[in-house]
Parts: C-alpha cells; structure tokens; sequence
C-alpha cells in the first residue's frame, strides 16, 4: 500500500472480530468477484405489490406522476429560452449563433446533448 | 432501565457536504482518491442503550474519514456513478460502512452488541430491509435492529426544537431521490407521500455534462469532486428561470456579474523578454568576435592557398625552362618522369595555376562576367546545324542546349522574383499613402474587403460542411441528396462515377479490367484538389486582411472569436494559449443546474418537479379539510443535503402558492442541519421497545419486516 493510503488511515485491518465471516473469506482474493447485484426493477417486481392493496403505500406507489405543468423548451447548450428545433439534429436552440454553433458540431456532441435531455437515439 | 444516552453532537468544524451525506454514512477519503461511496438514504447509528463494562453509552458521530479497502476503490467508484436508486441495492457497501463504523468505535468483542436503529428510504422494498437485517444479525450477531425513515427523523427532530409544528410537510431533497411526507398529528402519512427520482447525483451529472460539452479541452479538469465542489459553492435555485435566463440572453449587466469565472491552473509560456542592453551588447561582442575568428580562417586558408600555387607555378616554369634545354629526342624520357605528357600540357597546367593564382589573390570574382563570354564560347555548337556535326558533336551540343536553356530560365525566374518584389514594395508604398491620406476610407475599405471575403470563406465552409454531413448521414461518396448543392467538384466526382461505371453498356461491369480505368480515381483526386487550392488562396488573403486590420484597428475583432455565449472555444491557431483559454465561465449553469429539482423535465425525467410534489402529496391525503392542508403548508420543512441551495426556500414558497388558493398560510423554513438532523432525530427516538431483535428474526423470518413500522412520536 502506499504511505499515503496507509496514514490516511482508511484501511480495514483484515480481521475484525465483530464478524463472524470475514470478508476475505466470503471473497478472496484472486476469486472472481462474482458479485450480481439485482436491479431495481427486479427487486421491485419480487416484491409482488400486486398481491397487496393499492391503498397502502409502498415503493412503486409513492412515485410521483408526470408534471402537469407544460413542459417549458429550454436551449440545449446555453439553457436560455429555445422557440426553435433544429430539423437534422433535434436539438433546441434559441437564436442564430447558437444554430451556427449547432450545425458545427459533430455528431458525438450533438448525441451527448441529446443524451442530456434523455433524446438521444439508443440503438440497441 | 431505559436512559437517554446524552447525545453528542457532530463537531462544527466538519465540511458538511450538501450531497446528502446522511449522518453516519459518509465516505470521504482526503488526498486525491476522493471516492464518495454511499450507502445513500441510510445511515447507521449505533446506539447504545446498554452498557458495556469499559464504555458507557456511546453514540457514533458522523464519520468523516472511511475505510475502505484498497481493493475495492475502483468497484467503489463504479457503484457512485451508477446507483440509481434509493433502496438499497448493493450490500457490500453496507458491509464496508458497517465495518467501517464498527471498526472506529474499537470494538472488540465478538460480535456487536448493541442494538442498531438504520434509517432507509421511504416504503422500502421488503428485500431491502430483510437483507440489510439478514446481514446484520447472521453476519455481526447484533441482538435487534430498528428502521426509520430519514426524513421523518429530521422532521421530528425539528419539530422538537421547534422549527416546525404538529402536522406540517418534510420536503427531503437527497442524493438521488426527493421525497414529500406530510405529518399529521406528528406522524407520517405515507399513503400520501410523493417521491421524484431527482436528486443532487443528477445536479452534479448535469452540471459535469454541460461543462465537459462546452470546455471539451479541459474535460481532464472537470471531474466529478471538482464539479460537486463548484455545484455546492456556485449553484442556486432562481426565482423565476424564465426571466433569469432572459437577464442572461440580453447580456444586462447583472447577468455579467453573475458570472463566475474558474481559472484553471496554467503555466504562460516563458516569456521572452526584450534583450537587455547589456544582452545586445554581449550578443553583438560575441558575433564579432565569430566573425573576426571566421575572416582570419578564410585569409589563412587563403594565403596558404597562393603560397601553394606560388609553387606549384614555380616549380612548372622551372620545369618549362629545363625543357626548353633538353633536346627534342629526349622530351618524352624526360617528360615521363614528371608525368606531363608534351609541352602543350605544360603550358596549358602553367596557365591554369596563374589563373588561379590570380583569383585567389582576388577578394571578390565575378563569375558573371566571366560566365558570359564563357557562354557564348560554350555554345558554339548550338548554332551550328546537325547535320554537320559528328554523333559525338551532337551529344555535346544537345548538352550545350540543355544548360543554356536552364541558366537562361533561372535568370528569368530571378528576374521575375525581383520585379515581384519591387511590385509589392510599390504596392505597399502606395498602401500607406492611402492610408495615410484618409485613414478612416482606408479602413472602412479594409473592412468591406475582410467581410466579403469572410462571407465568401464561410459560404464555403458551409457547403463543405454540408456535403460532409449529408457525406456522414449517407455513408454514400458523392454526398447526393436532400436538395444539396453540390459544388463543382463533387458534381464532377459523381459524373466521373456515374459515367464510368455505367459506361460500359449491356449491364456489365467491366470497370477495372482495364489500367486505364484507374486513371479514374487520379481525376477524381485532383478535382478536390483543385477545390482544396483555391480555398487556400482565399484563406491566406482573409488571413493577411485580418493581420492588416489587427495591425491598424484596434477596435477590429476577428469574427471567429465573437461569441455572445461561451459555446465551444475554439483555440485560433494564429495565437498564443492566453489566460483566458483556461477559464471555464459559470454563467447560467449556476441555475441552470439546480433547476432540475422543480423541473425534472430538463433531464427528459417525466415526472413533477419539488413545487408540484407538494400539491400532489397535498392532494392525496386521506382525511381532507381545509384547516389540515392550512396547517400543513404553514409548516413546510426543507431537509436534506439538496435542500441547501441558496433561494430555494423562495422558489419553493412560490412554486406552493400557485397551487394553493389565494392567501392561503405558507411558510417555508430550513431545518436546522439539514444535512445532520436526520441523525440527531433518530438519536431522539427511544426505540428500543420497537425492534426487530433476534429473536424474531429467527421466529418469524424476514417477511414479517413488512409490516412493520416505527412508530415515531415519544
């Protein structure tokens, strides 16, 4: 380790005599790190909130629903108020500089800002 | 006997880190390997309401520095960026947390033997409280483990204090989710709680985003500590977005002072500083001096030279007069020795070496002169017909012919280098004239001249970029379609293309076969070529204009530099890197970013923003009447790390009132830590009655965690 990890004092010793498996055992070294954590949507779907009544709350309940505000169009890359969409891009942008600036970038940009705004084309 | 352990409150000195650190978990490594692992809405208290022999009754502090395993820091880093959601998922984290804080307080028994209140998300999902419990009891054999939701906690603990009332509602904002419980009576209602899935994770993601996209030079810089440390000391919630960011379009000067500006580390080039007097005068001394040493080399050589000639000369005219004593029988023996063969050598040897005598005893030759009678009297062949000459003759003169008309091509390039160079001296001289006579006409030309030829520069540019990207969307090599204009030469492309392969009639394609078709691809290339050229030019004119009105204007800017935005700098290539280059301007993200908390929208999350959140949760209460929702929102209560934002206690008051009816009680207070009162309520609560200890957990097995609920009022 090195000295600074070392005086940072912020490593574990290996055996802590609280527990009953150490965490070398449970994962040693050299071992795969075999370690699938389920996803949310797994999680929320063993719970099975089907079987229960809708009235009492539980984590899927809870959720908010979408606004029902209209959703205000904001430019894409100087965040000012956007009227415009440009056609080849899908991007927003709010005058002529920013639009000069849109048609220039290339095509990661363009993605990335899209990605932004959870727009962008997933090709799976 | 049941004693209120005395609570210890956290040190003031800690950074408290607005991203909801919740009390207890708080991973912060100092020195360059910040990982910000968190096990997010939960925290660990330990506390102790039996008493061990050495220490009494204890209570974890909020832990500053962690542990964690050096190997694990890089799977560390992966769960930060990706964890999205507020249950907890990945228990290994628990695991180091637990170990962690078990570890600090020196524990040494066995197994913990204290009694753990954990605070979770809002409803969370049974299997996350029954592993969290399962690792609990089976792994560090604690005798009874208690949950409680975290913003309750911080809301009890400020409504004991006394910031807020009886029933009133928790606005939590976190890490990754934004939760709105409503109190009545002092207890949560869940059936009405409303939970966005934005928290201050995505705030920091945004903010990263926005200033990797826009400094892509600098992306290095911007890493995820730094931006959180910018999003805690710059951001703030605006009033109003829309009129905000309207400031901003206009460029009033408020919107420049809101700018702030981070200037990121930069060496400026050496500098190089006008040489000093004494620099010169060293310089000066020091080339003479090489020049001085260099002449004296030259005159040594030299005059070793003619002496060596002097010599030779001697030693051949000594040899002439010896021969002229010799008979003519012996002239051969006696030549063969010296190795000239006759006379004629001699004397032609004899000449040579006066010749060169002389012109070494000579400072300066001038081989033109002597070049041209020489060249006359090489060329005597040219002019002789062919016929008359032997192959021999004509091999040499093809030669003569040959050299001639190079020299006579490279004096008329010299001569054509020369008049250029008198010409732009005369049109430079003629230049300043103008400008001196009528600066402000000179001038006003110069501009028209920069702005047509920037227009025209652009246009190119444009349509260049256009048959590119059409190039890119249709992967085709002409870049046909969509209504493109093609310039001439990419017409010329797709003709050469279309014409060639289709040629060859019947359907058949021979195109290939033969060498020649190759030839296809040459003319193709040098079609762009030629485009390529001509833009040069145009570029190396607008480049000398632009110098020109740099030179004598100094109000001019370059176009290229103008942005009214920040948008992506672009570094000229014809400048130095300057300070600037290496500021990276916060102006409308400062808002921007936290925006997204009451607008979720702007990340393209579909759901209702913190103002709306309340009317929702207002609205889904089960006992209705207006004095419980006046109640209500005369108590609103801010907590959680994403809560501290400057303004926006104001934007959410405002955002409540729309929805509200007119002059209805609303009061919007911080609660009094927002990001430490979750800890310090939840030390308030006695729970020891209301665990889940072993026992049941043995019993009754994890799926009885379902129903159970803290209660929370003492």
């Amino acid at each position: 380790m090195e000295a600074e990890v070392l005086e940072a004092n912020i490593l574990l010793p290996t055996h802590l005599s609280f527990k009953r498996i150490q965490m070398s055992e449970k994962y040693p070294k050299g071992h795969a790190r075999g370690r699938h954590w389920k996803h949310l949507k797994q999680i929320l779907q063993a719970e099975n909130y089907q079987i229960y009544s809708s009235n009492e709350p539980n984590y899927v309940n809870i959720e908010s629903p979408p606004s029902m505000y209209p959703s205000k169009k904001f430019c894409d890359i100087t965040g000012f108020e956007a009227p415009y969409i440009d056609p080849r891009t899908n991007l927003r942008y709010a005058n002529t500089d920013v639009f000069k600036c849109i048609r220039s970038l290339p095509n990661e940009y363009v993605q990335r800002y899209l990605a932004l705004r959870n727009a962008a084309v997933v090709l799976k | 006997m049941q004693r209120n352990p005395p609570l210890i409150p956290p040190s003031e000195k800690r950074r408290f880190d607005p991203l909801d650190r919740n009390p207890g978990m708080y991973f912060k490594q100092e020195r360059d390997l910040s990982v910000h692992a968190i096990a997010p809405m939960m925290g660990v208290f330990v506390v102790g309401n039996e008493s061990i022999a050495d220490e009494v009754e204890f209570q974890v502090d909020v832990i500053q520095q962690t542990k964690l395993e050096a190997i694990d820091i890089s799977s560390n880093l992966a769960f930060l960026r990706e964890h999205f959601s507020s249950a907890l998922r990945r228990f290994c984290f628990a695991v180091y947390s637990h170990d962690f804080i078990f570890s600090m307080l020196n524990l040494r028994a066995e197994q913990v033997d204290h009694p753990i209140l954990i605070t979770e998300c809002v409803c969370n999902p049974v299997q996350s409280r029954s592993k969290l419990a399962e690792l609990l009891f089976e792994g560090y054999g604690v005798p009874s483990v208690a949950f409680g939701v975290d913003a309750v906690f911080s809301y009890k603990y400020n409504q004991q204090i006394g910031v807020c009332d009886k029933d009133g509602l928790a606005v939590w904002s976190g890490l990754n989710t934004s939760h709105i419980i409503p109190f009545v009576n002092g207890e949560p209602v869940f059936e009405a709680c409303c939970r966005t899935n934005i928290g201050g994770y995505h705030v920091t993601d945004y903010l990263k985003q926005l200033l990797s996209l826009k400094y892509p030079n600098h992306m290095s810089n911007i890493t995820w500590e730094k931006v959180e440390d910018l999003k805690m000391e710059h951001c703030y919630v605006a009033l109003d977005y829309a009129s905000e960011v309207r400031l901003f379009q206009k460029g009033a000067k408020e919107a420049e002072e809101k700018n702030r500006c981070w200037q990121l580390p930069w060496i400026p080039p050496p500098a190089e500083e006008p040489p000093s007097e004494e620099e010169i005068a060293r310089k000066a001394a020091i080339k003479e001096k090489q020049g001085q040493r260099l002449r004296e080399m030259a005159a040594a050589k030299r005059s070793s030279r003619i002496t060596e000639l002097e010599n030779e000369l001697q030693g051949l005219e000594f040899l002439l007069h010896q021969l002229e004593n010799v008979q003519e029988n012996d002239v051969p023996s006696f030549l063969s020795e010296t190795g000239y063969i006759s006379k004629l050598e001699i004397e032609s040897a004899v000449v040579r070496v006066t010749q060169s005598l002389k012109k070494a005893k000579r400072e300066q030759v001038e081989i033109e002169e002597k070049m041209d009678p020489s060249m006359t009297e090489k060329y005597t062949l040219i002019n002789i017909p062919d016929n008359m000459l032997s192959p021999e003759q004509l091999k040499e003169k093809r030669k003569q012919l040959f050299i001639k008309t190079t020299s006579e091509g490279r004096q008329r390039a010299k001569q054509k280098r020369f008049e250029e160079e008198l010409d732009r001296e005369r049109q430079n001289e003629l230049d300043e004239k103008k400008r001196l006579e009528n600066p402000e006409l000179y001038l006003e030309q110069l501009h028209a001249k920069h702005r047509e030829l920037s227009e025209k520069f652009e246009q190119r540019k444009r349509l260049k970029v256009n048959g590119t990207h059409t190039n890119e969307s249709h992967n085709s090599s002409g870049g046909v379609g969509c209504g493109e204009r093609l310039n001439a030469a990419q017409k010329e492309r797709m003709r050469l293309l279309t014409t060639a392969a289709f040629d060859r009639g019947k359907g058949e394609d021979t195109l290939g076969t033969r060498d020649e078709d190759w030839q296809l691809y040459k003319l193709m290339s040098k079609d762009i070529d030629d485009d390529d050229e001509g833009q040069d030019e145009d570029e190396a004119e607008l480049a000398r204009v632009t110098s020109r009105l740099q030179d004598i204007d100094p109000t001019f800017v370059a176009k290229s530099e103008i942005g009214p935005f920040q948008t992506i700098v672009e570094i000229p290539r014809f400048r130095p890197l300057t300070k600037e280059d290496f500021q990276i301007i916060l102006g409308v993200e400062r808002f921007r970013c936290p925006e997204i908390l009451f607008q979720p929208n702007m990340i393209g999350i579909d759901q209702a923003g913190m103002d709306e959140m309340a009317g929702i949760s207002i609205r889904r209460l089960p006992l209705k009447g207006n004095s419980v929702e006046e109640r209500i929102t005369n108590s609103i209560l801010m907590t959680g790390g994403s809560c501290l934002f400057p303004g926006m206690g104001e934007r959410l008051e405002a955002g409540i009132r729309k929805i509200r009816p007119f002059e209805s009680p609303i009061r919007v207070v911080r609660a009094s830590d927002p990001v430490l009162d979750a800890w310090r309520g939840a030390a308030a609560v006695p729970f020891s009655e209301q665990t889940f200890s072993r026992q049941d957990y043995y019993e009754k097995g994890e799926d009885w965690l379902r129903r159970y609920n803290l209660r929370y009022t003492f």
